[in-house]
């Protein structure tokens, strides 16, 4: 028999299913809430951005006008660097809740200021965000498992799965049928808000394919793990406690021993260290012979050996140097640090498959680049910035330029 | 001897158990096309057992079970178009019509019926016409086990499997059933009808079986008095121990 | 009464035989004791360390050589967050906020490295705490042991049976609760033990009281909730379909779904978005590190005639000194209006989110049990302002001590000549005047008030499902 009629036979009978009715329009409407929750979001941010990006212009420029020497200029004025967020962040808004995406900088020691957290209320973090990630990975499996556990305890209850059996041919049939529809069902109700809200921000079309195909492919391992226990002879009641069992197993449990587990095996250094070790070497420059800092210094840019002499004790050459000499002394340390967030992301990003609502987050938030990997790639923009900012004021120290005004206008922008 | 047609139903010293438990031991008998073979037994003894190993729910645990001379476990899906099946409890989508019921289950068969032949086959079941277009979860008992049959004639399939057919239908309508079985069976139907109701299995069924313990204690047939002897199958059903 | 205890054993005695009920009891102690173990030792490690950071940072800062004091203000300090003894049950916000916060001269800074950025990332409901566990699997044990518990009777009929025998439906309800308050009991054990075990480590005793009574009235309302659709519902099927809905609500979308509603209601903005507002606030004062500022003009002006000198080289006090301490204090006041309001803002927005505990009780409790650990905002809130306190207090001393230590001459030459330089730098002995820091539990009387909302909150949904049950059991027929 086609595929075609039998999809017809079973609509006919699923479309007088109140229920099963209830069930898709629930998970349109949350799907919905999650996604519009997402956009306003976004939005917000956005907004909160081009606002703060005005502020900061006339911050700069007041500090500029105020401190009429290079030095003061480079120690006074902030740069906002930003993460914005992707056209497809509203819908995993990921590490955005918890790592900050803006950072004021100026060029003082980089490491004293980029691990600064901007966080919003952590109570907000903590209990966490309703958007469309959370909707699909944890929700969503739960209404698969609210239409699919009882497919054929409730024809045996009813006492109509021996003749259903006995009549139907084909092996699977009717399950396989009305399996496909009611998951099908709820999974159309679940992708439609996704692909408005794409289209609502103009979220490229692989994007929104691939992230539709995620969710399908996720949606079919629930679905054929409720499928399979859906055939066992008991009460349905049975069923559903070990269907939620198995959430319970794969949302929480797995993932909570992934993380303990990786955080075990994947030690860090102390954030604490990274900030006391960069403090005390800022400060300790201070004191030790101005050789000691240049030549530290001057080891990474020897461009700036000629005019590295530093007699007075105090000059902003001088204080810019220990500043990034901080740094370096602090790198081994931040790099290390560094070096086991990544570690550890790319161990549960192997381990992940173990919790597949864990591996769909991961899935949408690499696509709406709210992951680590797009968090680190923004520090290391801001790294980079850091150092232009150092490019371009480094010869205005060491040479002892003059200062001009007009050299400003070339001051790098993020 | 050679034109001795092969058995439509047939079990072969079939043992069945269920949660472990033997419930069927070495089980033999035969039912042959035209024939209304009548399965009987109290409670308990493995009479819807028999059937489900026929049905290709149960698989034996030694014996066989052969449907039109093929053992079952060989070809499931081709028993089961073989055989028409009225469960005990008759029971078919209570919000769907008569109607629309039979339309369903019949598409499930792959069988294709008008709407003429639907209305043969109710009216051979005697359903009320104004009953046909409301749902099924206003019917009575009587009517929903007429819309169950009028399923399995329209399926139209050689054999007949009945599960307690006439449990809490009354009188006139145990007799409307029996002449309908009746008439099946002289249409070339293998007729097995499982129940307890003794007097009714002797009016309509051309042999009897009494099933205890698993298997066969005793097979009556109908004397030269055209039917079987009720008090010989009753002192027989109700005497106590095993055979 | 011995009717009602009867009920009561035949409803464990079922447990007992359903291989249902005793997985899923055991999988839940399994797993609370297992979290609590891990998440124990976890806060213990993080506690000996932070405090074993503290006094690093406070030998580091005694430990300074002679410098100028103003080094010093920049120099800064260190303070770390220890998490309270009940933060082994509940951490609470302890993990998402940073730990460490660097005190300086002219800036509040915001706490750094909170472990949640350091940990795996494995999605959204990886941060399994034993607090965490109680809250969204206790109920689901509740639901599974409840959920037949009056429907079965109905199934079985033998409802009929019972009533018969002249067994009031009150009754039945009764012995069922009894039966699910025990099994509740059970359940609250690990609790029990680790708030024993806060308590030995000095926790005070009222809320370690208030935490088992928090939870005892969480898993009791839900223990009332399957009761009441139990008894409602004919079949044991659709029992736990709707308890099971009920919970995906109550647990995971509607606490979710009251973040959403309480940004859009009450929104901040972000600390760097305060942080420019507070900048063209800043503006308008001063530059401390510049005495010939402007602003500083009437405080010159004042300081001349206190002392009956014409210039500010004739004062006996260094006038830079003077004008770090004023400047220090005409921003710190200007930066604590900020931070003050926006504390207040993440608080109204706190307790907006503890009040949707109306609609979700796993709210309420939440909220209960971090305000009774005290890891709650509240807290944090209360360590930034200690924090604040002893930063501002240690960097007036210091001006005090630029002031009055080292002299204005000398100051002013001090970048271009060495030796004046040189006697710039003060005794290494005025570094005492850092006060150590001590982050200590909030008071318990504190603490059980801040509880108090989302306590009520908790006994009116008892209340009310012990009506319901009340007059829905009374309507008990077969």
């Amino acid at each position: 028999m086609s595929l075609l009629r039998e999809l017809r036979r079973e609509g006919r009978l699923l479309a007088r299913d109140r229920a099963l009715g209830v069930w898709v329009l629930l998970t349109l409407v949350l799907a919905g809430a999650a996604v519009l929750s997402g956009l306003q979001e976004v939005a917000a941010q956005r907004a909160s951005l081009s606002h703060m990006a005005e502020l900061d212009r006339i911050d700069r420029e007041d500090a500029q006008r105020k401190h009429p020497d290079w030095g003061s200029t480079a120690y006074y004025s902030f740069h906002l660097t930003y993460d914005a967020p992707s056209n497809f962040a509203f819908a995993a808004l990921g590490l955005r809740d918890q790592e900050p995406w803006k950072h004021r900088i100026r060029m003082l020691a980089l490491e004293g200021q980029i691990h600064e957290r901007d966080a919003g209320n952590p109570v907000l973090a903590l209990t966490g965000r309703f958007d469309f990630a959370f909707f699909a990975a944890f929700v969503l499996p739960l209404v698969l498992i609210g239409v699919l556990h009882d497919l054929q305890a409730q024809e045996r209850r009813a006492g109509r799965h021996a003749l259903l059996m006995a009549t139907a041919t084909g092996p699977g049939r009717p399950w396989r049928t009305r399996a496909l529809l009611r998951g099908g069902a709820v999974l159309g109700a679940a992708l439609l808000p996704l692909l408005g809200g794409g289209v609502v921000e103009g979220t490229g079309l692989p994007v929104l394919l691939t992230a539709s195909a995620f969710v399908l492919l996720y949606g079919l391992f629930w679905g054929v793990l409720a499928y399979a226990l859906a055939a066992r002879n008991t009460a349905s009641a049975v069923i559903l406690a070990m269907l939620l069992g198995l959430w319970a197993t794969f949302s929480v449990v797995v993932p909570a021993s992934l993380k303990a587990g990786i955080d075990a095996a994947v030690p860090l250094p102390e954030g604490a260290d990274i900030l006391l070790t960069q403090r005390e070497a800022v400060n300790d420059a201070w004191d030790l012979p101005k050789a000691v800092t240049m030549d530290a210094f001057l080891a990474r840019h020897p461009e700036w050996a000629p005019y590295g002499e530093v007699t007075t004790p105090f000059a902003w050459k001088w204080f810019f140097a220990f500043q990034q000499v901080g740094d370096q002394t602090a790198e081994p340390l931040s790099l290390a640090y560094r070096a086991g967030r990544e570690a550890r992301d790319e161990l549960a990003a192997t381990l992940v498959w173990l919790a597949p609502p864990a591996r769909l987050e991961r899935a949408l938030e690499a696509l709406a680049s709210t992951d680590l990997r797009a968090h680190f790639a923004y520090k290391d923009r801001v790294r980079a910035f850091h150092g232009q900012l150092r490019a371009f004021y480094y010869p205005l120290l060491f040479k002892d330029e003059p200062y001009d005004p007009e050299v400003l206008a070339a001051l790098p922008a993020f | 001897m050679n034109d001795v047609k092969p058995a439509a139903l047939e079990a072969e010293r079939l043992s069945v158990l269920r949660g472990g438990r033997p419930v069927l031991s070495e089980l033999s008998f035969s039912v042959a096309p035209g024939e209304v073979y009548g399965l009987l037994g109290g409670n308990g003894v493995g009479k819807s057992t028999t059937l489900l190993t026929f049905l290709g729910f149960l698989k034996p645990a030694s014996g066989q079970a052969r449907v039109q001379g093929r053992p079952v476990s060989e070809d499931v899906a081709g028993a089961r178009r073989a055989m028409a099946y009225l469960p005990e409890s008759a029971a078919l989508y209570e919000h769907l019509s008569a109607y629309e019921n039979l339309a369903y289950f019949l598409e499930l068969a792959a069988l294709e019926r008008d709407r003429a032949a639907m209305e043969a086959a109710l009216d051979r079941v005697a359903l009320r016409p104004d009953a046909r277009e409301q749902a099924l979860g206003g019917y009575s008992k009587g009517m929903r086990q007429k819309v169950a049959i009028a399923l399995a004639l329209l399926r139209d399939a050689p054999l007949l499997l009945l599960d307690e057919p006439t449990s809490g239908l009354d009188p006139t309508a145990i007799d409307e059933f029996h002449d309908l079985v009746r008439a099946l069976a002289d249409g070339g139907k293998a007729v097995l009808m499982v129940t307890h109701d003794v007097y009714g299995a002797c009016q309509v069924a051309d042999r009897i079986g009494l099933l205890k313990g698993g298997a066969l204690v005793g097979e009556f047939a109908a004397g030269p008095a055209g039917s079987i002897s009720t008090e010989q199958v009753h002192h027989a059903f109700t005497a106590g121990g095993d055979a | 009464m011995s009717v009602v205890r009867q009920i009561a054993r035949d409803e464990a005695r079922y447990w007992r035989r359903s291989q249902l009920a005793v997985a899923a009891s055991v999988l839940f102690l399994l797993l609370a004791v297992v979290t609590l173990v891990v998440t124990a030792l976890r806060i213990s490690h993080e506690t000996t360390l932070r405090a074993h950071h503290q006094a690093e940072a406070e030998a580091a800062f005694l430990a300074q050589p002679d410098r100028h004091p103003h080094r010093m203000i920049h120099y800064g300090h260190f303070v770390f967050r220890t998490p309270p003894p009940l933060a082994r049950f509940d951490p609470g916000i302890d993990a998402v906020t940073g730990s460490a916060l660097f005190l300086e001269g002219h800036r509040q800074n915001s706490a750094s490295f909170a472990e949640a950025g350091a940990s795996a990332y494995l999605g959204g409901l990886s941060w399994l705490t034993p607090a965490l566990v109680y809250q969204l699997f206790a109920p689901l044990l509740l639901i599974i042991l409840g959920h037949g518990a009056l429907a079965r009777e109905r199934e079985g009929r033998t409802l009929q049976a019972l009533a018969s025998l002249g067994i009031t439906p009150g009754q039945l309800v009764l012995g069922k609760g009894l039966a699910l308050g025990a099994a509740l009991g059970l359940a609250l054990i690990p609790l029990v033990l680790t708030v024993a075990l806060g308590v030995g480590a000095g926790e005070a005793l009222a809320p370690a009281l208030g935490m088992i009574g928090a939870y005892a009235l969480y898993l009791g309302l839900w223990a009332g909730v399957a009761l009441l659709f139990s008894s409602v519902l004919a079949e044991r099927g659709a029992v736990l379909v709707a308890l099971t809905a009920l919970w995906l609500a109550l647990t995971l979308l509607l606490p979710s779904l009251a973040v959403n509603n309480t940004e859009r209601l009450v929104p901040i903005e972000g600390k760097t978005e305060g942080d420019l507002a507070l900048l063209s606030e800043l503006r308008k004062l001063g530059d401390g590190h510049n005495a010939a500022d402007p602003a500083f003009a009437k405080l010159k002006q004042d300081l001349l005639d206190q002392y009956n000198v014409d210039s500010v080289e004739a004062l006996p006090v260094n006038f830079r000194g003077i004008v770090a301490s004023k400047a220090e204090a005409d921003l710190t006041e200007t930066m604590n209006r900020f931070a003050e309001a926006r504390m207040r803002q993440e608080a109204a927005q706190n307790s907006l989110l503890a009040r949707h505990g109306w609609l979700s009780p796993l709210l309420a409790l939440a909220e209960a049990s971090r305000a009774l650990a005290g890891t709650d905002l509240a807290n944090h809130h209360r360590f930034l302002r200690e924090a604040e306190a002893l930063r501002f207090d240690f960097v007036q001393r210091l001006n005090g001590v630029h002031a009055e230590g080292l002299s204005y001459l000398d100051d002013v030459r001090r970048s271009s000549d060495p030796e004046a330089e040189a006697r710039t730098r003060v005794s290494g002995e005025n570094w005492q005047v850092l006060q150590a820091f001590r982050f200590e539990p909030q008071a318990p009387a504190a603490r059980l008030e801040a509880a108090g909302e989302s306590l009520l909150i908790l006994l009116v949904w008892c209340l009310g499902l012990m009506l319901a049950l009340k007059r829905f059991a009374g309507r008990l027929a077969p």
